[in-house]
């Protein structure tokens, strides 16, 4: 499980470290690329993890419209503007999907569901290793994209400094777009591959929104490496939670330990002090 | 003068707009909320605005009031009166025990932690069934109408003092501001390093309006759940329809400005009764769509708030004026 989580949590913390802006609206793309999969897996037959890559083509293209039209022009306003823009995208969002698709849970069924592989005394489940697989590629395939093109250089220099990089020739209105795209595309890809065990309804990106931020906090807000860490250590942490609490107050304990991070070491657990 | 010709004027036509509206009416009902919620977001306002700290956890301390006097009520028959400055206390607590943590942090981060801290008491009481009755929900018990024990037959005294509670906060916002407190959150909002520079308690400030803020909103959180009469966690310790609903009517008001949470409250609270009004017969979702388009717009417009309509609509007056 943490491996998706890092998955979707990647986005989130690819915007803030390029763009400076907490997308509080991340979470409603993780639920565009779960109905986009269950689309292609109702109507078209395709398996929903095949059908990831059309859900992080479709999250791409709407994120690289609402970065043009809606945030490049809050990006020089104050936070304030900022955060509410996005809280704004996300009352959109939501509702909208709600009054396209209706309030029913959806689910796929396929046949490796309730396949589990055995490892010795370890059973684990198909589909959630399938997710994790994905997702593994899915990140490596990100963390090759910045270190070796040209666009993943070039955004990091935006990330660093956008007036110099501006000055170097960079488009970083461009690179903002490819940013945010990028981003929302990565969430609704993870959003595809955790289908197969997953229901999908309009709220459903309410439930992952805690996780998320969680991840991206215990990372350090803006690092890729640290999401990874960040998703790995909230898959543990919640595996642990379910053995000592309830169920209802799993979400309670990564609250706290949410909190906590940000009080303690908000730089995140990998991340360098600045 | 002139200012407080006109303040007295505004305050003399609320006074009276209750007396004309039906006494059972639906339009006294959202007068009431526009009111409560105005008072909401202008305490909001004096750690969003004045300290520049984007709280989005507010309902803590607003569920932490509803919940402590309405407890009070039902297991010791405390008068909410009392039960109001209890929850205040307790709202102070919860607001210096958040605080402490996060007030180094700032903007977005500092939205988050509050964020969660609000879905951890929307938790906690969804679990502590003993005390909270859980998802179920409290009913404030019915006693007979009084005013000592804040029971009214009709909305129109809750509109009352709904509009006092307004006042009172909007009184202590202003003077909060032009107070040296005000001064000093000035200028650590301006350049926090120098404020330190200078000898200001940066933390200590903060920590101060922090602890305003809790206490006010708890005791509005009781003004809540005697108007509301039933109330269960989702929607007191909500994080959409409280915590990011006040800071949005400060903000698409104006924020920092002691007008900007009135003209929001006036333009938000009766556009979603509207929109509610108009759309429920239609598809579910619509009229919070309408509404999330509606913010996104103004953010986009004017990032600022009406307040900077009003203000440029005035410049224009005075300078017809002068010409």
């Amino acid at each position: 499980m943490g491996g998706v989580y890092a998955v979707i949590s990647i986005g989130l913390t690819l915007v803030y470290g390029v763009m400076g802006i907490v997308n509080f609206a991340q979470a409603e793309f993780l639920m565009i690329g779960m109905f986009v999969s269950w689309f292609a897996w109702a109507y078209l037959g395709l398996d929903p993890v095949l059908a990831a890559p059309l859900s992080f083509a479709v999250a791409f293209g709407i994120g690289w419209l609402v970065q043009g039209q809606l945030i490049a022009r809050v990006l020089k306003a104050p936070s304030v503007a900022q955060i509410f823009l996005t809280v704004g995208l996300l009352i959109v969002i939501e509702n909208g999907s709600l009054l396209l698709f209706g309030s029913q849970f959806r689910s796929v069924t396929t046949s490796y569901q309730t396949m589990s592989l055995s490892l010795g005394a370890l059973f684990i489940s198909v589909p959630y290793l399938i997710a994790f697989g994905m997702s593994l590629a899915c990140g490596l395939a990100l963390w090759w994209f910045m270190r070796t093109s040209w666009f993943g250089r070039a955004m990091r220099a935006t990330a660093q400094n956008p007036m110099a990089a501006q000055l170097m020739g960079i488009d970083t209105a461009l690179m903002y777009k490819i940013a945010f795209a990028l981003g929302v595309g990565l969430t609704a890809f993870g959003g595809a591959v955790i289908l197969p065990y997953v229901t999908v309804f309009p709220g459903v990106g309410g439930q992952f929104v805690v996780l998320m931020f969680t991840v991206v906090v215990l990372g350090g807000l803006g690092s890729v490496a640290g999401a990874v860490v960040g998703g790995l250590a909230v898959g543990v942490i919640q595996a642990l939670s379910s053995l000592f609490f309830p169920i209802q107050l799993q979400n309670l304990i990564l609250f706290i330990v949410f909190i906590f991070v940000l009080a303690v070491r908000p730089q995140g657990l990998v991340g360098a002090s600045r | 003068m002139k200012r407080w010709i006109a303040i007295l004027a505004v305050i003399a036509i609320a006074a009276v707009l209750p007396l004309l509206l039906s006494p059972t009416g639906y339009w006294i009902r959202v007068l009431t909320f526009t009111l409560l919620f105005a008072a909401m977001a202008q305490v909001w306002n004096i750690i969003g605005g004045l300290a520049n700290q984007t709280s989005l956890g507010h309902a803590a301390f607003f569920g932490i009031g509803a919940y402590t006097s309405t407890i009070l009520v039902l297991k010791f028959g405390i008068s909410p009166w009392i039960g109001m400055f209890a929850g205040g206390f307790l709202g102070g607590i919860a607001a210096l025990i958040i605080a402490v943590p996060t007030m180094r942090l700032q903007g977005h981060y500092f939205a988050l932690a509050t964020l969660a801290f609000g879905e951890v008491m929307r938790v906690i009481a969804n679990v502590w069934t003993s005390l909270t009755g859980g998802p179920v929900g409290l009913s404030v018990p019915f006693v007979p109408p009084s005013i000592a024990a804040y029971s009214f037959k009709q909305l129109l005294p809750h509109a009352y003092i709904a509009l006092i509670a307004l006042i009172i906060v909007t009184v202590i916002f202003e003077a909060i501001r032009r107070s040296a407190m005000g001064y000093r959150l000035r200028a650590i909002k301006e350049n926090p390093a120098a404020a330190e520079v200078i000898g200001i308690d940066t933390t200590k400030v903060k920590l101060q309006t922090a602890v305003i803020s809790g206490v006010l909103m708890a005791m509005l959180g009781t003004l809540y759940a005697q108007v509301a009469v039933f109330f269960d966690p989702d929607t007191v310790f909500s994080a959409a329809s409280i915590s990011i609903r006040v800071a949005l009517i400060a903000i698409l008001g104006g924020v920092g400005t002691a007008i900007g949470p009135i003209l929001g409250a006036l333009f938000i609270i009766p556009v979603e009764e509207l929109m509610n009004d108009l759309f429920s017969s239609g598809a579910a979702g619509l009229s919070q769509l309408i509404f999330g388009v509606i913010l996104i717009a103004v953010i986009l417009w004017r990032p600022r708030g009406f307040i900077t309509v009003f203000d440029s609509l005035m410049a224009r007056f005075s300078n017809k004026a002068r010409s």
